[in-house]
């Protein structure tokens, strides 16, 4: 049972599910419908993805097919070294930068904020227990989706897919190229910014 | 008690519920109310993404994407018709001049006494089994090392 066992551990690290390697493999034999069913096992992580960067509906329609399309010409390349659906999420990501280059599109948000972001203390914030309560009472999930769209691309599809996907810095990282440490950093000031936003946004509208 | 405040990535570590961080900061953030307060915050934050409702296309990706595939391909692979010209390549070699000797086949065993036959039939028996068996034990042998019984 150990072997087993050992067996089960690599697989999981390296992401090599049999049932995607399965699939994959009926792609590859000519069977399309196969492709049909990881394009329903992975479309809603396509979503989360290409719903941050693409604001167009139009638009979305063309990337979307542009990225199935892309998968399906590469997946004989596909080695297993990462999850089938952490694979095409890479895809989705890369397609979404190459169409914002290409349309010259302005991405949600302002990079630059966080620059202005640095780790604080939390002295004298004690005021905030009162504010939590209120925010629930102003419909918190409403102005919680209104502030993530204003917070900027990457760190709303770092973000959903941390919090959202439950995916790891790991997966995070083979999706968007980044180094775990930058994505780990990244997702702090997320959060932080996203936190900041939304306690200044409450405080004003109480004012 | 530690007097100093988390900095804010240890507050959102704590939030996350990981359980590498400093105990230290654990214990000063279990009895400070400021500090749990904004460790609530954060864990609201958390709770609140996780329970938004997540988006989706508004059309039909597969439908959209298969429609721009070549076709399902039901018929015959190239492999499948080797297989298949070899499987009956074989069958001839040894059908055809069975078919077409079969009269000489059968004279050939009528000289023969029924002892020497039945003789036959039980070594080949015999010998059968012994592999099967040998083959059965190989193969339990086998699982056993990869520990999959």
């Amino acid at each position: 049972m150990q072997l087993a066992g050992l067996i089960t551990g690599v697989n999981h690290t390296i992401g090599n599910n049999p049932a995607d390697k399965h699939l994959v493999d009926r792609v590859l034999r000519g069977d399309t419908r196969a492709f049909g069913i990881i394009i329903k096992n992975t479309e809603n992580l396509v979503a989360q993805i290409v719903f941050k960067f693409i604001p167009v509906a139009e638009d979305r329609k063309d990337l979307a097919q542009d990225i199935y399309m892309k998968a399906f010409h590469s997946l004989g390349g596909f080695k297993f070294q990462s999850k089938l659906s952490t694979w095409i999420a890479r895809i989705a990501y890369n397609s979404c930068l190459s169409w914002i280059e290409k349309k010259k599109l302005v991405l949600p948000g302002n990079l630059h904020e966080d620059e202005e972001i640095f780790e604080t203390t939390s002295a004298g914030i004690y005021h905030h227990s009162s504010v939590e309560n209120n925010l629930f009472q102003k419909e918190l999930s409403v102005i919680l989706r209104k502030e993530m769209e204003g917070l900027p691309a990457i760190y709303q599809t770092l973000i959903t897919l941390f919090h959202h996907e439950s995916m790891t810095y790991e997966e995070l990282s083979q999706i968007t190229g980044l180094p775990e440490g930058t994505v780990k950093s990244s997702l702090f000031r997320a959060r932080k910014m996203l936190k900041e936003n939304l306690l200044s946004k409450y405080q004003k509208e109480t004012l | 008690m530690n007097n100093i405040h988390p900095r804010e990535r240890e507050l959102q570590q704590y939030a996350l519920g990981k359980s590498d961080a400093n105990p230290e900061v654990i214990a000063h953030i279990e009895s400070c109310p400021g500090c749990q307060a904004e460790v609530s915050i954060y864990q609201m934050l958390f709770t609140e993404i996780k329970e938004q409702s997540p988006v989706s296309f508004d059309f039909d990706v597969q439908e959209l994407v298969l429609s721009r595939l070549p076709k399902t391909n039901t018929g015959l692979t190239t492999d499948d018709i080797i297989a298949g010209f070899l499987v009956i390549f074989t069958c001839s070699c040894i059908g055809i001049p069975v078919y077409i000797f079969r009269k000489i086949i059968l004279n050939s065993f009528i000289d023969i006494p029924p002892f020497f036959i039945y003789s036959i039939i039980i070594g080949t028996t015999g010998i059968l089994i012994t592999k099967i068996l040998s083959l059965y034990k190989k193969f339990l042998k086998q699982m056993h090392l990869l520990n999959i019984n």
